[in-house]
């Protein structure tokens, strides 16, 4: 497959109605009544190698909202986000606009591992024009983040899910050097470096979110073709391929 | 042919795919990559007997013009005329990038250089009423990279639609990633020198929207040179592309790209387009 739209992975799972429950012991017959409130489960699995998923920004909001555009420069939010792994300021942001539903900051999630479930409720009038924005930062880079970007998840039925496979950007904040001072992870510490994460400094090739091209990685950087990065602290087992994360949103109520 | 049109907006009915009808469409192109440039974007409304390329299949004259030279009509590269896509779809643009509208097909070429990490602008294009659209568009520096859409059912749902592009090898040209600047090294027996159509060597490492300029001296990637020449060959049929090594020695090592800068995970670049009312 060649093309493939932005909702191709969507795999609608199979819906496991809840049934209302009809054991009123008073007798009387109340008819179902719609719940005031819409619940969701978000849960984020990490299908890389071995690069851990710092703190994630979920956000539900209404469409006409993104907390960021393939090739405009990143939002100071997205910049923490992504070079230094906190989501507060990306979750602000989110929070600030008057589309925003409500946003919650989930568990990081290591390396091949299922995240935690976590759960969050809107108005259930909300539910009919829905946006998920999920974004976290894969920390044994510079600004590297996977993310979902205001995708559609409108009409979801209780009970069901809909599986979303995350590319990975890179936020074009910071220049890939790959060193042990410049990213925050244990591949950083591990290094003994400054393992810096946030700085204010602008110095990537170009200022402008965008698809991440992957790391070097210090592989092959002593052999006669040159192509790894002496100065990197990351291995070949550091790489990465899309998709780097799999969200899954359920809706429970 | 194959029928893998993708609609992005749920649940397209049976009756609204089947009817076909003249649309404009408004179409863009953003190049998500990190340092990679597109060459001028060829976009083609056409029936099921058109196809720009095919996965398993060797590339045709005129995609290895466009893969690897980043040409797609005679105005272009009067050289590759009879050979490029101006040939293989028909007709003569009026004027550089005017629409060509033909029995089977409705071409035409849109814009210049796209920048890494940029969005196009929206081109207004004339689908006729054929039923699919492909694109296809060079990445620079590359052997013979390209970008493609292949043969997707055009929506006739009014909508904004997305689709997610990845990058293929046309296989025409061994992937040596030599800077076709270079004039150490030439093609072994024709002398030429290298870049270009049928001749190695990356092509676009001079355009405008270049963010890192190439190495020289390298020795080869995919085929190494021996002395001063090198020797060509093809690395086909058309398939995803395996992406390009590069190295971080500008003035030697196996590559004359930048593995810190030429790299890309797939995929490489998003059209949207907008089926009117």
């Amino acid at each position: 497959m060649k093309a493939h739209t932005l909702k191709l992975s969507i795999l609608p799972l199979t819906a496991a109605l809840l049934t209302a429950c009809g054991g009123s012991s008073g007798g009387s017959a109340a008819n179902p009544v719609e719940s005031t409130t819409a619940s969701y489960t978000v849960q984020i699995t990490n299908l890389t190698h071995s690069q851990p998923f710092a703190p994630a920004a979920i956000i539900l909001h209404e469409p006409g909202f993104n907390s960021f555009i393939d090739g405009e420069a990143a939002s100071v939010g997205v910049e923490q986000l992504a070079e230094g792994g906190s989501p507060t300021i990306a979750l602000s942001e989110a929070a600030a606009a008057s589309e925003h539903l409500v946003s919650i900051e989930g568990a990081g999630v290591g390396p091949s591992t299922i995240g935690n479930v976590e759960t969050v409720s809107i108005p259930t009038a909300n539910a009919a024009n829905l946006r998920l924005t999920v974004m976290t930062m894969l920390v044994d880079t510079n600004d590297a983040f996977t993310a979902v970007n205001a995708i559609d998840v409108s009409n979801l039925a209780i009970g069901s899910s809909m599986s979303f496979d995350a590319p990975t950007w890179d936020s074009g904040t910071e220049a890939n050097t790959e060193t042990a001072d410049t990213m925050p992870g244990p591949a950083a510490q591990g290094a003994s470096g400054l393992a810096e994460g946030f700085n204010v400094l602008r110095d990537d090739l170009l200022d402008q979110v965008h698809f991440h091209p992957g790391v070097v990685t210090s592989a092959n950087s002593t052999d006669a073709s040159a192509e790894g990065l002496s100065t990197s602290v990351l291995t070949e087992a550091d790489r990465w391929d899309n998709p780097a994360a799999r969200i899954v949103i359920t809706r429970t109520q | 042919m194959k029928l893998r049109a993708i609609a992005s907006v749920a649940a397209l009915s049976l009756a609204a795919m089947g009817s076909a009808h003249a649309v404009q469409l408004t179409v863009n192109i953003t190049n998500l990559t990190h340092g990679q440039s597109f060459t001028p974007r060829l976009l083609v409304a056409h029936d099921a007997t058109v196809d720009l390329f095919e996965v398993g299949v060797p590339a045709t004259d005129a995609l290895a013009w466009l893969a690897e030279a980043g040409v797609i009509d005679d105005l272009q590269a009067p050289a590759s005329a009879g050979r490029n896509f101006q040939a293989a779809l028909g007709g003569v643009p009026a004027s550089a990038g005017a629409l060509v509208s033909n029995p089977t097909n409705n071409w035409q070429r849109f814009g210049g250089p796209l920048a890494p990490s940029t969005t196009s602008a929206d081109y207004a294009f004339d689908s006729g009423d054929f039923e699919f659209l492909s694109l296809a568009t060079m990445l620079i520096p590359t052997n013979d990279a390209f970008a493609g859409l292949d043969s997707i059912r055009i929506p006739t749902e009014p909508g904004t639609y997305t689709y997610l592009l990845d990058a293929f090898d046309a296989g025409t040209e061994l992937n040596d990633e030599l800077n076709s600047a270079r004039t150490d090294i030439t093609e072994d027996v024709t002398g030429l020198p290298l870049g270009g159509y049928a001749v190695p060597g990356v092509a676009g490492g001079d355009v405008p929207t270049r963010v890192a300029d190439l190495g020289i001296g390298s020795t080869g990637v995919a085929v190494q040179a021996s002395g001063s020449t090198i020797v060509d060959g093809t690395d086909g049929p058309v398939h995803i592309h395996r992406n390009v090594l590069g190295d971080t020695d500008a003035a030697g090592g196996a590559s004359d790209l930048d593995s810190r800068v030429h790299r890309w995970l797939n995929p490489v670049a998003r059209i949207t387009i907008v089926v009117p009312q």
